[in-house]
């Protein structure tokens, strides 16, 4: 047997906003770490001379520098403090988009997270649903020609989450998976493990933009705080006081009522001065999430509210799988995480589904009452990171490697293996 | 990073959270594999709060290396003697793996730098169980002194049944490493990455480091080696450690240097690559720009919103395409 399939497989979720790695075979992940990395790219501005000495000094810079980087929270800090590091994000939108950076950003998972021999171990990588085949062959390629993987599986993000509900209820691999991260929100069907690939919704408000808003609205009413902090302090407010309202005028008569009560204070240091200032956190607890279901007060230009996208997006399902798809709506993501937001998604989709009911039962031809439409959306504990979780549980289970594309396959046909997953039957 | 930090992460991260947060009651049980196939497994209970379970098991020992009940030699001392009251050692270790330490979380001292570094020493506990036997022998070095009951040869294993050889004496040991590698491009770039490393020692900054030498074949050292260990396709790295190398503080950091060399070629190796790719993708975007540059202007076609391009075709062509 393949002594690498004795050790446990690496699952990494690249998200746009947070990665996320560990082992196969865990509950949770071994480190979740802002995508980002810091390099300095101070010695590729140098100008050329053609002088020897020069050239050597170039060239050792030139080596060094290409160790010279950091990812994730130090690479976060040590921008901060230092100007020689450019902060770049490699995913924008849940696409690679400088693979460059990637690369380096997966090294430093392995070897310096995770701290393995990528010779050892099987891998498990995730993509958004809407990925290229191209951006699946280049993951491929760096995968097996710069780490020597023995095998890797490139598994489709919203499947994932579905499978991660496995384990905490019964098995259930038709359902709707609403997928709400950092920098890209999808609506992805899903029937019997299969994605529908031509029912996939995108929505262009995202965790980022709950961040920006709330930003927007902090600055707005004045709060003093640093503007180079104020995105920092934005997302802090997001991930810490946010929640969601079940309608807006009420929430904004208990504010008024009870200001103590519901006002939160943030207090912080100036980064450049060291002073501590504070600002008060109002009405943007409850706005920021708020987008989604009203996106009108945040965007002119997309007003679709989430529920209807997905009430959309079910609808243009084959018709034989609709009802199961209202009955398993699966959250996943980290800006799922609101408070109440799985019963306020509940709620809204229900309307929408019992007025299209009530509307067919009135029309006279209708002789046959239709049955109610069971709607439910699940939330559990493990949201953040169940894509991660779904890789875990799904990369312990001996299949996995029967699944996976293996070096020597890799070596007969060549990257073209990666171009196409199982999951989207048809669709190619 | 350039070199392989010898404290875990993965460990580090949990105990400082546990640590600094008790309260926060969740069971734990998880587990990690490091490079050279050392295993971690961490387990939590809320009905023992205090205590967390701490297991790991090494990479197989080849037949020449000695282990005794499943450690390497000296590896029980030295466990405790770098923790002291704080862990407990359990007798038979858990199933699978070759240490269980129990660690008494009421233990760990109150003071900040203390308590830092207490844990991350006990996150390498990698160097501690593995390192045993060579710090002992670099230890007797540091005196000039040969341990009185060593062999002319020592085998360690550093990795899964495979080893690298000591010869102590009482002025310098020299440290023998068979370098092997899975993969014809990885053999090929630690080769060259090798004769770098020989030929970067001559620099004049470096004359103080530990001499080192490569060579295709087998060195002398190794005469009473069995033949398996003697294979290696990338050659063989001799270092001559002596002892101002190990005097001191510089004791714990040879000690990691040396039994993770391998790890360390091998990540080179693969940062190299990844370099290399780097520069072949700029090659080949720089070639594309160039080619699309020395495109005649009548050729290029018009591009469309959705990115599609097409060639316009005049009236007269359109006639001729359709009749043919």
């Amino acid at each position: 047997m393949d002594p690498a399939a004795s050790r446990p497989a690496v699952v990494i979720d690249n998200g746009t906003g947070y990665t996320k790695m560990g082992f196969a075979g865990n509950v949770e992940p071994c480190f979740t770490v802002p995508t980002v990395v810091a390099v300095n790219e101070s010695f590729l501005n140098q100008p050329r001379v053609s002088n020897k000495g020069n050239w050597l000094a170039q060239h050792s810079a030139g080596v060094m520098a290409d160790l010279d980087f950091f990812i994730g929270d130090e690479a976060l800090s040590r921008s901060r403090s230092s100007s020689t590091y450019n902060l770049s994000y490699p995913i924008h939108h849940g696409q690679v988009e400088n693979w460059d950076t990637m690369e380096r950003f997966w090294q430093q998972c392995i070897f310096n997270y995770l701290r393995c021999d990528p010779e050892d171990h099987y891998f498990l990588l995730t993509e958004s649903p809407l990925t290229a085949p191209e951006h699946r062959e280049y993951t491929g390629e760096i995968m097996f020609e710069t780490f020597n993987v023995p095998g890797l599986y490139i598994a489709v993000q919203p499947v994932l989450a579905l499978a991660a509900g496995y384990t905490t209820s019964k098995c259930e691999m038709t359902g709707v998976v609403v997928d709400v991260g950092d920098g890209a929100t999808h609506v992805v069907p899903v029937a019997d493990g299969y994605v529908i690939g031509s029912n996939i919704k995108s929505i262009p408000i995202s965790g980022k933009d709950v961040t920006l808003f709330v930003q927007q609205l902090l600055r707005e009413r004045g709060e003093h705080m640093p503007p180079e902090d104020s995105l920092e302090v934005a997302r802090k407010v997001k991930e810490m006081y946010c929640y969601t309202c079940s309608d807006i005028v009420k929430e904004y008569n208990k504010y008024d009522k009870e200001p103590s009560r519901y006002i939160k204070h943030w207090t912080g240091i100036k980064p450049k001065t060291g002073a501590s200032y504070s600002c008060d956190i109002g009405y943007e607890r409850f706005l920021g999430p708020e987008i989604f279901f009203n996106p009108e007060i945040y965007s002119t230009d997309f007003a679709t509210p989430l529920p209807a996208v997905i009430d959309k997006c079910i609808q243009s399902s084959p018709i034989d799988t609709r009802r199961a798809l209202y009955k398993n709506i699966v959250l996943s993501g980290g800006s799922t995480m609101f408070k109440d937001f799985h019963r306020r998604l509940q709620r809204d989709l229900k309307k929408i589904v019992d007025a299209r009911i009530v509307a067919s039962d009135v029309r006279p031809e209708g002789t046959v009452k239709s049955q109610p439409v069971e709607v439910n959306v699940v939330s559990h504990p493990i949201q953040k990171f169940a894509v991660w979780f779904g890789g875990s549980v799904l990369a312990s289970t001996p299949e996995f490697y029967a699944a996976c594309h293996t070096k020597a396959e890799y070596e007969e046909y060549g990257a073209s293996i990666c171009r196409t997953n199982p999951v989207f039957k048809g669709m190619y | 990073m350039i070199l392989l930090q010898s404290p875990s992460r993965f460990l580090l991260q949990i105990l400082q959270t546990r640590v600094l947060s008790p309260d926060k009651g969740v069971d734990l049980d998880c587990y990690s594999v490091e490079f050279d196939d050392v295993r971690y497994h961490i387990q939590y209970l809320m009905k023992y709060p205090q205590f967390l379970l701490l297991s790991i098991s090494l990479p197989a020992p080849p037949p020449e290396t000695v282990f005794i009940g499943g450690l390497p030699v000296g590896a029980l001392e030295a466990v405790k003697a770098a923790y002291g009251s704080v862990v407990q050692i359990l007798d038979p270790p858990k199933d699978g793996f070759n240490l269980t330490m129990k660690l008494n979380l009421l233990k760990i001292p109150r003071d900040e730098d203390l308590r830092q570094a207490l844990l991350v020493k006990i996150a390498s506990v990698r160097e501690v169980v593995l390192g045993a036997p060579l710090r002992l022998i670099l230890k007797h070095l540091a005196s000039k002194t040969v341990a009185p009951d060593v062999d002319a040869l020592v085998a360690l294993v550093h990795r899964p049944r495979e080893s690298f050889f000591l010869v102590p004496q009482a002025e310098k040991v020299t440290v023998v490493f068979p370098m092997r590698f899975k993969d014809s491009i990885d053999t090929a770039l630690a080769t060259s990455f090798l004769q770098e490393i020989v030929e970067a020692r001559r620099a004049a900054g470096l004359s103080n480091a530990p001499p080192c030498s490569w060579s295709p074949s087998p060195p002398l050292e190794l005469k009473g080696a069995p033949s398996e260990a003697l294979m290696a396709n990338a050659g063989f790295v001799t270092f001559l450690i002596f002892p101002r190398h190990v005097e001191g503080r510089k004791l714990d950091k040879t000690v990691w240097n040396l039994s993770t060399f391998h790890a360390y070629v091998s990540y080179h190796v693969k940062c190299s690559e990844g370099f290399m790719h780097t520069r072949m993708r700029r090659r080949v975007e720089s070639l594309i720009q160039a080619l699309d540059r020395a495109k005649p202007e009548a050729e290029k076609s018009k591009k469309t919103l959705q990115g599609k391009s097409f060639k316009r075709l005049s009236l007269k062509e359109s006639r001729n395409n359709s009749k043919s």
